[in-house]
């Protein structure tokens, strides 16, 4: 029994079975996403003053990103054309090269730009005054004077895209604006009171250690042990930490940067934690007691990562989908169709690529909201 | 329906096309990525840097479906179009009604009857326990 | 095409202009079990559904027993639950001695709803009668994409295995109501939320595939001659439902994502800064979410799921009615169009359901307006309906007994939908019985009746028997009285302030037990009533094993049909083989006329089939 129409078109609609199946899809393609948009303004205008950690992003890989993708949704209608065109050799040309570009998107977003913010920490403080100390130390000053608080505020109000004017109200308090850097080593006391330092790996196993130092009241403290159970500072006998500036050295920062600016910070460091790598001349001890919470940038920092995550997640999934069913159209099978069904097989080049299309318009738009506005 | 042209349209015209749709896209991308860097959102305020990023991200995405996405040719061009843009005019409508009144009711409480809402508003805590370190602070 | 084939020979001879590969030579599990065919995918579909509709009904079943006897244990299955269900976190039975505690009481009402309305009724409305009767009516030989469709049904079998299991991992089942609002969902310590999570997003790619697949049938596979205003009406009722399906539930699969992420990557999508967990200790997350996004999200599904649900109900009504009055459908276009604006309005009335959460007045007003808009379309179809009944002689059978009792039924469930519809009256009745009397008169004796009614009008179709008409109409005036002997007595329980999901059934305000108690005090009479409410509810449980029994006798026992169309049916599923073969029809059919012409003048019999292309003129 043969499904009519599977590959012409039904003369009183002008379209075969599998164009409308596609159309349908992407409709419900655009509730879905339209759904995660609309969280995104709702999350974001409801957003606290301070909140929306937008600054953080790297504008450089997310244009790079979307030039890549511009690049293989082009050679995607390329290749069908060359099909149109009974060209086998140009459409596998054109395929391969998409393949790749999708490849190259994946790598950046699941190799770099994620990891990368997975090793990235904010630290917030108990209180103002523990706060004060902290950026005193880390913008070289003897106290959080006047300079160190124009400094403090440039700095903070650039990551939160944000104007001064929520500064000067005071609206948020100095303890909630974070210190930012890499964890690479952490104290433990025992029961002599010394203490011992530990070193942190930072490129292997990133995401565990994000997560064995999300240091948040477990949700699930009340003695049931179901659920993913987390452990914290407390339960590792954590007394302090070590932080790092995330670029390396201090001077590489961008004034976008929370954590420190200069070779001064430097005098911040009480030497206990010099190590091999000299980690101890540009690195900054926080002792746990000041701290009220350490997130990496991970989808728990904040409801603007939450909703980065979880959109250019799916967004990379639907990417990863698209790659295996690309890399299907290449192999010696979809050739034996093609001999046999030529317009068939063209059908599916056509819709896939306009699977492929929808996936690059998405992106069209969470790159601006995304990465810059 | 894209069918009807033949093969020297498509290795002529078409071709061309999509060229020149792939430089639009990435021209509109440049020119987003140095008005961010230019500080559009700081000289000129947050709103319009959004107005203008969203507006030249639906003439990108209006390129692809036109040109890459082949409607233009495609079966019942003016249907498809209205009903994409009806659905993006549903959707601003629905988000001015349930967000928009949100917000409105958030900056103006200007205390007239139906303009104010008193019972929930976005970012708003309950004074003394919003923040982790405020707990033991007893309300006096 | 009254040929009289016997069920047995039809599988035969049918096949050779029509097969490149048939099923003839394949194997069990390919013609079976994962099989692309919509009939057999449509059967699969009716069968689990009806099997998770009793799931379903005995989770009631256990929770009246807890309402009308707070504190007493299970009779039988108590023991039985205290052994085979979960342990909570504490390491207890959640069925300690039987008895059904709080815990137990929250998941079997939060997996009640969500079994009814997602694994119940929507796949059997929808997926079941929609896979096996669409095809047929419009003259397809199968559904557009069998693969897809037969993804569908797997991924909803996946869904439902999921939901299944989350009863008997530790801590049970989900316990936030079907609705799962948050940050209850959100922050509830047990896995059982996690599951229905994934459950869901099971169940929505599976609806999701069936939709796209529906619409693009009907788009594309209709027979020669089957211009739109030939196509039945059941067709166009399962047309617009689908483009629900499609269009409503993917902003659900977003919360759900986004719930999820909650749960599993305590995120805070849905959590407000300053949550407190048990304890004096906020919660440490971020903080910075909306509650009200979930209920947003929830709810522009949940409004045109309820539209999912009664659409197809109505349509089959629409079918059987013409069928059993012998009369063409009374106002076939104005109906059809009365579907499009339903369709339309229900995107656009969702927040009905949450004027209590402080939604500005301006929203409110909306919201009202709109509603009170939807029921228009909603009395035209049933006023078509009626009308369709006058001047008929009603043939009375269980399929039609079921669907006249399905119009005043719905017709009280609608009409006590509007004082929920204006936000000063919910604000009295909302979250009360009320509510519930209101939606299960809807959907009980609403959809379930029309899909009983379904099920005694296409049995002899997919048998090639009939089923036992005495013991069908024991069936039906069971039902019918039992249903509203259950549902009727929950309108006064919620005028009286009786809330729902209180699992001592409102013991604690009982003027009775507490006469000190000064708000919120109900007397006597609405605290016994939940005892013979209960009573109905085991009078209904025992009238449906007559229909399960005659269901099951029915297959291989039930009276045969003498020709392949006994119920002297217009449509096209009726000219077919019976049961329809692989590919359905003998010959590629084509369509000359209207689907209702039923006691046409001038015509030789009081029907004339779509593809008799020998009609008077006015037909």
């Amino acid at each position: 029994m043969e499904i009519p129409y599977n590959s012409t078109a039904r003369p009183d609609t002008g379209l075969y079975n599998g164009k409308v199946g596609v159309w349908l899809f992407l409709a419900s393609e655009v509730m879905l996403f339209g759904a995660l948009f609309s969280a995104y303004v709702l999350l974001r205008v409801g957003a606290e003053p301070g909140n929306w950690s937008m600054g953080l992003m790297s504008k450089e890989v997310g244009a790079f990103n979307t030039l890549i993708l511009i690049a293989s949704s082009a050679t995607v209608v390329l290749a069908w054309v060359s099909l149109k065109l009974k060209d086998w050799n140009g459409y596998r040309k054109w395929k391969i090269a998409t393949v790749i570009f999708a490849s190259m998107f994946l790598t950046v977003k699941w190799g770099y730009e994620w990891p990368a913010k997975f090793t990235h920490y904010d630290v917030t403080f108990v209180d103002d005054e523990a706060a004060e100390t902290v950026f005193a130390n880390v913008f070289g000053q003897d106290s959080y004077n006047e300079e160190c608080r124009e400094k403090h505020k440039e700095i903070w109000s650039a990551r939160y895209n944000i104007d001064g004017k929520v500064w000067d109200s005071g609206s948020v308090d100095t303890k909630d604006k974070p210190l930012d850097g890499h964890i690479v080593g952490y104290y433990t006391e025992n029961e002599n009171g010394d203490r011992e330092h530990h070193k942190v790996g930072k490129s292997f196993g990133v995401y565990f250690w994000s997560h064995a130092f999300a240091w948040r009241h477990d949700k699930r403290n009340d003695g049931r042990t179901t659920g993913a159970k987390r452990d914290t500072f407390r339960e590792k006998g954590v007394v302090a930490v070590e932080i790092e500036p995330a670029h390396g050295t201090w001077d590489k920062h961008t004034e976008k940067h929370a954590s420190v600016t200069d070779r001064r910070y430097a005098k911040a460091d009480d030497g206990q934690a010099t190590d091999a790598d000299g980690h101890g001349a540009h690195t900054i001890t926080v002792e746990t007691s000041q701290i009220s919470r350490v997130s990496s940038y991970e989808p728990a920092h904040s409801t603007f990562f939450a909703v980065y995550y979880t959109l250019t997640g799916l967004h990379a999934l639907h990417v990863f989908g698209g790659i295996l069913v690309m890399i299907y159209h290449l192999m010696p099978i979809s050739r034996r169709i093609y001999e046999s069904d030529p317009e068939r097989f063209t059908n599916r080049i056509e819709i896939i690529g306009l699977f492929w299309h929808f996936v690059d318009l998405v992106w069209i738009f969470l790159f601006p909201i995304l990465y810059l506005f | 329906m894209a069918d009807e042209h033949n093969a020297e349209w498509y290795e002529n015209t078409f071709k061309r096309m999509i060229y020149w749709v792939g430089g639009i896209l990435i021209a509109g991308t440049a020119i987003t990525y140095v008005i961010d860097k230019w500080g559009v959102a700081e000289k000129y305020g947050l709103l319009t840097a959004v107005i203008f990023g969203l507006t030249v991200a639906t003439i990108k995405a209006a390129t692809v479906i036109v040109i890459f996405m082949h409607l233009k040719w495609d079966w019942k061009f003016k249907t498809i179009s209205l009903t994409l843009i009806s659905t993006v005019l549903f959707f601003i409508g629905m988000m001015w009604l349930t967000v928009g009144s949100e917000v409105k009711t958030y900056e103006s409480n200007d205390g007239k009857p139906g303009n104010k809402d008193n019972t929930w508003k976005h970012g708003e805590h309950a004074v003394g326990i919003n923040k982790p370190g405020d707990v033991e602070k007893p309300e006096e | 095409m009254e040929t009289t084939t016997q069920p047995d020979v039809a599988h035969e001879d049918h096949h050779e202009s029509l097969d490149d590969h048939g099923h003839d030579n394949q194997h069990f599990l390919t013609k079976y079990v994962f099989s692309c065919d919509h009939k057999v995918i449509g059967i699969q579909y009716g069968v689990t559904s009806l099997i998770f509709l009793l799931v379903g009904f005995l989770l009631i079943m256990a929770m009246r027993w807890q309402i009308a006897k707070p504190g007493e244990p299970l009779p039988i299955m108590g023991a039985v639950l205290e052994h085979v269900y979960a342990h909570n976190n504490a390491g207890e039975p959640v069925f300690k001695g039987g008895v059904m505690s709080s815990d137990a009481y929250n998941q079997f009402g939060a997996m009640h709803g969500t079994i009814m309305v997602f694994l119940a009724v929507v796949p059997l409305g929808f997926a079941a009668f929609g896979n096996y009767v669409v095809p047929l009516q419009i003259g397809a030989p199968d559904m557009c994409f069998p693969r897809i469709n037969m993804a569908s049904y797997w991924s909803f079998f996946l869904g439902c295995v999921v939901m299944t299991v989350s009863f008997f991992i530790p801590g049970g089942a989900a316990q936030a109501g079907w609705t799962s609002y948050s940050p209850l969902a959100s922050v509830i310590p047990t896995d059982g939320q996690s599951f229905w999570l994934i459950g869901m997003i099971l169940l929505i790619t599976s609806s999701l595939l069936g939709a796209v697949n529906f619409i693009a049938t009907i788009i594309q596979l209709r027979a020669p001659g089957m211009t739109w205003f030939r196509m039945p009406f059941f067709v166009w009722a399962q047309f617009i439902t689908a483009f629900l399906l499609l269009l409503a539930f993917p902003p659900l699969e977003a919360a759900g994502i986004m719930q999820l992420m909650d749960r599993v990557a305590d995120t805070s999508f849905f959590l407000p800064s300053g949550v407190f967990d048990t304890g004096s200790t906020p919660m440490a997350v971020s903080g910075g979410g909306s509650p009200l996004l979930w209920q947003h999200l929830f709810w522009f599904l949940g409004h045109p799921e309820v539209y999912v649900l009664i659409l197809p109900a109505i349509g089959m009504v629409a079918e059987i009615l013409c069928n059993n009055a012998r009369r063409p459908l009374w106002g076939y276009k104005v109906m059809v169009a009365a579907v499009f604006v339903l369709g339309f309005l229900s995107f656009i009335v969702w927040a009905h359901h949450m004027y209590l959460t402080g939604m500005s007045a301006k929203v409110a007003t909306f919201f009202q307006t709109t509603t009170m808009i939807i029921s228009i379309p909603s009395v035209i179809l049933l006023t078509c309906l009626f009308m369709t009944l006058w001047k008929g002689s009603i043939r009375f059978n269980p399929a039609s007994m079921f669907a006249l009792a399905f119009l005043p039924m719905f017709g009280i469930g609608g009409l006590t939908g509007l004082p929920l519809g204006f936000s000063f009256t919910d604000l009295h009745l909302h979250d009360s019985y009320y509510v519930i009397a209101h939606f299960h008169y809807v959907v009980a004796p609403g959809t379930i009746f029309a899909m009983f009614a379904g099920i005694y009008f296409w049995f002899p179709k997919m048998t090639g028997r009939k089923m036992n008409e005495y013991w069908g109409k024991v069936h039906f005036w069971g039902s019918l009285i039992f249903m509203n002997i259950i549902f009727f007595p929950m309108f006064l329980q919620g005028f009286a302030g009786l809330s729902r999901r209180m699992s001592d059934g409102g013991a604690t305000y009982s003027l009775v037990q507490n006469p000190d108690i000064t708000s919120g005090a109900l007397s006597e009479l609405i605290i016994r009533l939940n005892e013979y409410i209960t009573l109905g509810a085991f009078g209904m449980l025992l009238i449906q094993v007559v229909f399960i029994v005659n269901f099951f006798h029915s297959i291989r026992n039930g009276e045969k049909v003498e020709n392949d169309n006994p119920m002297e049916a217009t449509t096209l599923d009726w000219q077919t083989p019976t049961p329809p073969p692989h590919g359905n029809f003998t010959k590629e059919p084509e369509v000359h006329g209207e689907p209702y012409a039923y006691s046409v003048p001038g015509a030789e019999k009081d029907y004339i089939p779509q593809t008799d292309p020998n009609r008077p003129k006015t037909a």
